[in-house]
């Protein structure tokens, strides 16, 4: 089975790219306002946990497939998100705004599903 | 990155009186407005929808099955699911904000709505919009 294995470097350089987002650039946090920003086009990026309910997965594709919007499903639960976005509490989804120095949005177009 | 709340977007109505039916936006406020200060867009709808049509119906039988019966409203962006269907039907004429504010002027409105998608499904196109939405 020659499944994309996500290797450890792809996803410690994930987590480096998410923790410069968080340092300099703009994103939300939280579902309801991931929606909001795929409705008004601000978002760039959406990033979902890998233990987000199946139903709340699809719309948010929905939605990113509406605004072609990269989705790209994070290797791990919404503790393990919010942790890498240097947050205390879970982090289901999020939506990069702005990337600032960062380049998570170049480097990661559409998103590996 | 792409705008799709747009005039002539299919949606579905997530709340409400009419929720689980299909409806094109007409026209989008994006910012609101002073009384509504969220994102919201005036939809035009199907209440009833038209009934399954059989062969071996007469034509005065279709004709009353193919009726359908239109809604005007202003729905939050957070009450509506956008779909990836479109529905270009001129309705911006007939219906505009101001035709919600008294009762009457909503019936015109609805009438008018109800004329255009009726003759839309007469032609046979755009067959999903006026299926309704099992749930």
């Amino acid at each position: 089975m020659v499944a994309a294995k996500k290797t450890k470097k792809t996803h410690e350089s994930i987590n480096n790219r998410l923790a410069l987002v968080m340092k300099s650039g703009k994103y939300t946090l939280g579902y309801k306002t991931v929606l909001k920003t795929l409705r008004n086009s601000k978002g760039k990026l959406v990033i979902i946990a890998n233990n987000c309910p199946p139903l709340r997965k699809s719309e948010i594709e929905y939605y990113a497939m509406l605004a072609k919007v990269g989705v790209h499903h994070y290797n791990g639960n919404n503790v393990d998100l919010g942790t890498a976005c240097g947050k205390y509490y879970r982090v289901c989804c999020l939506s990069i705004i702005d990337p600032g120095d960062s380049d998570i949005i170049k480097s990661m177009p559409g998103g590996d599903h | 990155m792409v705008k799709f709340l747009k005039p002539g977007k299919a949606v579905v109505v997530l709340q409400g009186r009419y929720a689980g039916r299909k409806a094109v936006i007409v026209r989008n406020f994006d910012d609101g407005t002073r009384d509504r200060p969220y994102g919201h867009c005036l939809v035009a709808g199907i209440k009833k929808y038209p009934a399954k049509v059989v062969k071996k119906d007469s034509a005065k039988k279709t004709a009353k099955k193919s009726r359908v019966k239109a809604f005007v409203k202003l729905v939050n962006y957070r009450h509506l699911m956008p779909t990836r269907y479109t529905l270009d039907v001129d309705l911006k004429d007939a219906v505009a904000v101001d035709s919600l504010q008294s009762k009457d002027q909503k019936v015109t409105a609805a009438k008018e709505a109800k004329k255009r998608l009726e003759e839309r499904f007469k032609t046979g196109k755009n067959r999903w919009f006026f299926t309704k939405l099992r749930f």
